[in-house]
């Protein structure tokens, strides 16, 4: 088969320093080193092989914005279907698969993780959840759901950031949303971890199999509400997904079937919750390791445009999904590197994020880059973040209650001590003990 | 099939009259119908994402009037290409009124 070239354009790498070759050619992102402490991974990279095969994961790292954009605009070339369901469980699918139809309720293949055009009809049918406008009415109600949370542990003087504010947030809020019964957060914690850790490509077969377990108490649970929606419906979004309808490009309409329905209402539950949290996390870390972070905030905390700003820079500056999945389904040239049919590539979107040819000096802080929106923490293209709109809320309205309700916020471990989550889709702080004091 | 018009000049400056446009869609969808380069439209029409941003003739911009303060928002992310006349096509949704009107996709955020 003829090689296909997405476009001509290749750009310049640059010669490597030793050290830096010596990197590319010992490194691979399945390094807990190197997932906790990435970025003179990704620069070396950038620089000089910016579409990198990495051995360790087997599988190609895109790590220059500009290919970044490149890859995710082609969502026929470059399969989120076959990317997502590849590394998931990756080199145990049969058996995770099996698990999943012998305890829970089914194998349900992720719906929004497709191709089009049939991912087109199933995003058409999620959008209209998500708008700015309709998450700006949810701002008060979450306003109110991380005031309690933030001001329960005010008092306390210490807390673990990522235990005790950022995931009870992010939980409260989708229960809230998707008519979840109170009482059932704890469990969507460990569902959120194992769901996420079937993308990790780090788990052994005990950790695979002790994920699948949860994930099918998740189903099973998710699909008992849905079944009670089915007959008694609510003003909620479980609701909505057991009712609703997508329309086919010529003008028909049918219902989600029941296996669509579940996979939808098992993304809305964990997808955006697991990563916002990771957000807030992350914004803990930043506002006690880097110096001028909280007078930052405070100095901006009633100017809604300049935090709207500091929130955006933050998720530049801070990515909480690392990278996310393709497959290449033919053999195709990506600026100059030939990527296999059938090969494994990870949008690496924290170094696109730091890529200096698009944001000058990434590491700096700047609230007032002009192109805040070109940053890839989202993803972009047909498969960018749905949530993105209620993921800037939450993580707004928690900057706001935390620096209104807190102050002296610091760090009660080393910064080196600071652990990361093993996994190559997100950066996420497994724990990050706190010291403060009520503003 | 509706009965409405749009003047839509691309982002590589090629300008075309669309026809037949119904009332009630938005500009950013009668872009994406018409295949009218740069605008993208990556969230679907929610106001999260600035990729269906278009430059609102001046003559017109009284019948659309300017953004509220959600999709202002999202054009100051891109403050470098924003300009007076800036709105998100998905916001502006076609009727009567806007018959013929004229819009410029505005060139993409840059480095």
């Amino acid at each position: 088969m003829a090689t296909q070239t997405t476009e001509p354009r290749v750009s310049e790498r640059l010669p490597l320093t030793a050290d830096e070759q010596a990197l590319l050619e010992s490194g691979t992102l399945t390094d807990r080193g190197i997932q906790a402490r990435p970025r003179a991974y990704y620069a070396a990279m950038r620089k000089g092989d910016p579409i990198h095969h990495d051995k360790g994961l087997n599988s190609w790292l895109v790590t220059r914005h500009e290919d970044i954009l490149a890859v995710q605009s082609d969502p026929v070339t470059f399969s989120v279907n076959k990317g997502y369901h590849e590394i998931q469980a990756r080199g145990m699918h049969d058996e995770f698969r099996q698990y999943l139809r012998d305890h829970g309720g089914g194998y349900f293949p992720d719906a929004i993780m497709s191709d089009p055009p049939y991912h087109t009809r199933i995003r058409k049918l999620m959008e209209n959840a998500f708008t700015a406008h309709r998450v700006k009415e949810l701002e008060p109600r979450i306003t109110q759901v991380v005031h309690d949370l933030v001001a329960s542990v005010a008092d306390k003087g210490s807390c673990d950031a990522v235990k005790d504010i950022a995931v009870p947030i992010t939980i409260r809020i989708i229960v809230e949303q998707l008519g979840l019964d109170p009482g059932i957060e704890s469990k969507i914690a460990r569902w959120s971890v194992a769901v996420t850790a079937q993308i990790s490509a780090m788990q052994s077969r005990e950790q695979m199999l002790e994920n699948a377990a949860q994930i099918a108490d998740l189903q099973n649970y998710i699909i008992g509400k849905m079944k009670e929606r089915e007959t008694d419906p609510r003003e909620d979004m479980i609701t909505d997904l057991v009712h609703a309808k997508v329309t086919n490009d010529d003008g028909t309409v049918e219902k989600l079937t029941f296996e669509e329905a579940v996979s939808l209402v098992r993304a809305t539950l964990i997808a955006g919750n697991d990563t916002t949290a990771t957000a807030i996390g992350n914004l803990f870390y930043v506002l006690t390791t880097k110096p001028g972070m909280a007078d930052l905030l405070l100095e901006v905390v009633d100017d809604d445009r300049r935090l709207n700003r500091f929130i955006e820079e933050h998720i530049r500056n801070e990515p909480p999904v690392r990278a996310l999945s393709r497959m290449c389904t033919r053999e195709t040239v990506v600026n100059g590197t030939t990527i296999p049919e059938g090969a494994h590539m990870l949008l690496v979107y924290d170094s696109g994020n730091d890529d200096e040819t698009v944001f000058p000096d990434p590491r700096t802080f700047d609230i007032e880059r002009p192109n805040l929106g070109r940053h890839v923490g989202f993803g972009g293209g047909p498969h960018r973040c749905i949530g993105l709109a209620l993921a800037r809320m939450e993580v707004k309205v928690a900057a706001r209650e935390i620096v209104k309700l807190l102050k002296n916020i610091k760090l009660a471990i080393p910064e080196s001590e600071i652990t990361y989550v093993p996994t190559v889709a997100t950066h996420t702080i497994e724990s990050l003990p706190i010291t403060f004091e009520r503003r | 099939m509706g009965n409405l018009k749009v003047n839509y000049t691309d982002v590589n400056g090629n300008t075309r009259l669309l026809e037949n446009i119904d009332d009630g869609i938005s500009l950013m969808e009668v872009a994406k119908a018409n295949g009218i380069e740069g605008i993208y439209g990556d969230c679907g029409g929610g106001c999260a994402c600035a990729t269906c941003h278009v430059y609102v003739d001046q003559a017109w911009w009284d019948k659309t009037g300017g953004p509220d303060d959600i999709e202002f928002a999202m054009l100051d992310m891109v403050a470098d290409v924003m300009r007076d006349n800036s709105r998100l096509g998905c916001q502006i949704k076609m009727s009567a009124e806007l018959d013929g009107i004229a819009i410029t996709v505005a060139p993409t955020s840059g480095a």
